[in-house]
């Protein structure tokens, strides 16, 4: 923004994803029959809007925390950063190639073993033979997984599994990386491990946006900070100050919560 | 994890045009073409978690359609007492496709549902998973035909140069299970109950398809081998049968040309019609899984 040829790496314009709440998760036929002659006299409250009118941009080489309230929009912006959902209205334009690491292991096939995984994992990336033969040995190794890489992944430990997808999804060193809640995962030497790596992505003008509760992570790596609270931006700014300003709405939220508790304790006639 | 274009650009403003039915089967046939090699892994891994926790492991693809057979064979001709001669055979020569299209059909049904969590971490072409599901059935049918070689050791006499086309016949096959395998995966995305209702009909569709009977032998019983004939199944079953195991009474024993000739034109229309329904709800996946 400060270099204004420049182009971002992720350009974001009144992005608003909605869901369609009589679909969601399980319906069938019956379910959203019956939805249908309801909406006739009900109408409105059949979508939500899980974030909307969110604008703004990341740099390259710039690492964006966005933090909030759970349910706040979080993961569902990074799922439309991601193209995995497509926005219901606005737009985003992302300038370079997208790595997510979204949930750790979560699309790893149990019966295979670690490196069939990563063959997978590459094809799904859209990796050729060739740079899969090049980074099928840095993955390995960086997972730190040994000899077990030939066993079946429903073998390993969920350490193991966090490795092994913080390692795949890494590996390609990608010009945008979007992370949610992956750094806490693994034991220390890991952790110190893969921070490492961040560092290393974030030091070669890699764009990161990163959805975390780890709040020392996000004034220690990012350079700015969005605060989302019922899909919309409250706050964008310093890290630091936008911790605090969240830490401020979560004890005044906290404070309003024990008010009321107390209010209802002291009710008479209750019990 | 990645999108390998280095600009991408996903806006959702209202006026966007929507895609022509011509464009989506387009676009659908890119993914395919341009993904064979996701897909390749993916009828890789489908292999090799089938069968993956047992004792004969892949021994299986062979051993369970010539069990399959063999129940069929006692309850037909042991407990109904009908008798066509060389029976297993003629069994088998309608239960190995039979069981290549159930298979594959249940198995693409549910191969978009199944893959929910990845769907919702990786942005790919959905397409490819009712391919890879098609696919994988296919392999094991290719499979499943050793298991017929080692039948046809006992029956050499009913062996014809016609089996050469069976490649033919099983294209056929392949071209109209993909395109209800496409279409069905993309149903029950929204309607798990597609699933459901998909285990019953296809044992429906098992009893009025010629497998544990040929449309000859109910000829005296008048209308009813005129409609079962309208099945789509039934002309590509009959030619297998007729270049497998023979024909009864005909002379010759050449598939029903004309007969797959009209599953060939409806198939096209359905794959067409199928392409463009997935490519239409393809980007609400994410959203509903």
């Amino acid at each position: 923004m400060d270099d204004p040829g420049a182009r971002p790496a992720i350009d974001v314009q009144d992005l608003g994803v909605r869901y369609n709440l009589r679909l969601t998760r399980r319906t069938t036929l019956k379910g959203s029959l019956a939805g249908l002659v309801r909406s006739r006299d009900q109408g409105a409250a059949t979508h939500f809007w899980a974030v909307r009118h969110l604008t703004f941009r990341v740099a390259h080489g710039e690492s964006l925390a966005v933090i909030g309230p759970n349910g706040a929009g979080k993961s569902t912006l990074l799922l439309a950063l991601a193209g995995i959902l497509q926005p219901s209205e606005g737009r985003v334009v992302l300038d370079g190639r997208v790595s997510t690491l979204l949930t750790l292991g979560a699309g790893f096939e149990q019966e295979l073993s670690g490196r069939d995984n990563i063959d997978l994992a590459a094809a799904f990336l859209g990796l050729d033979h060739r740079q899969m033969a090049e980074l099928t040995p840095r993955i390995i190794e960086f997972a730190e997984i040994g000899p077990f890489i030939d066993a079946p992944v429903k073998t390993y430990s969920s350490g193991m599994k966090a490795r092994l997808g913080f390692a795949i999804a890494t590996a390609i060193t990608p010009d945008i990386l979007l992370l949610d809640e992956v750094i806490g995962t693994g034991d220390q030497v890991f952790r110190a491990r893969s921070q490492a790596r961040i560092r290393e992505l974030v030091a070669q003008a890699r764009a990161i946006v990163l959805v975390t509760h780890d709040m020392s992570f996000v004034t220690e790596f990012c350079n700015r900070a969005i605060l989302l609270e019922k899909g919309t931006i409250i706050h964008e700014g310093e890290p630091a100050e936008t911790v605090e300003l969240y830490r401020e709405r979560v004890r005044q939220h906290k404070l309003l919560a024990e008010s009321e508790a107390q209010r209802f304790a002291t009710m008479p006639g209750q019990g | 994890m990645s999108i390998p274009s280095s600009k991408a650009v996903a806006s959702g403003r209202p006026g966007d045009p929507r895609p022509s039915l011509l464009g989506l089967v387009r676009a659908g046939l890119d993914d395919l073409l341009t993904r064979r090699r996701l897909i390749g892994f993916l009828v890789g891994a489908d292999l090799k978690r089938t069968h993956a926790d047992t004792i004969i492991g892949q021994l299986w693809w062979v051993v369970d359609p010539l069990l399959q057979m063999v129940v069929y064979a006692v309850l037909v001709g042991v407990v109904f007492q009908r008798s066509t001669p060389d029976f297993p055979l003629f069994l088998f020569a309608a239960i190995l496709p039979w069981k290549w299209f159930s298979t594959t059909l249940s198995d693409a049904t549910i191969s978009v549902t199944n893959r929910s969590s990845l769907i919702r971490q990786v942005p790919f072409p959905k397409l490819v998973l009712p391919a890879a599901a098609t696919l994988a059935g296919t392999v094991s049918f290719a499979i499943g035909l050793v298991a017929l070689g080692a039948v046809y050791l006992f029956y050499l006499h009913r062996l014809s140069p016609w089996l050469l086309t069976l490649p033919l016949v099983a294209l056929v096959q392949l071209v109209f299970t993909f395109s209800l395998a496409v279409l069905f995966a993309a149903l029950n995305a929204f309607y798990r109950d597609v699933q459901n209702v998909l285990r019953h009909a296809l044992r429906l569709w098992f009893y009025v398809s010629p497998t544990l009977y040929s449309l000859e032998q109910l000829e005296d019983h008048g209308e009813i081998g005129r409609v079962l004939a309208l099945n789509p199944m039934a002309p590509i079953l009959t030619s297998y049968r007729s270049i497998i195991w023979g024909h009864e009474g005909a002379a010759t024993r050449a598939p029903e040309w004309l007969g797959l000739g009209a599953v060939v034109v409806l198939s096209l229309v359905l794959l067409a019609v199928a392409l463009a329904v997935f490519k239409r709800v393809e980007p609400g996946f994410a959203r509903i899984l």
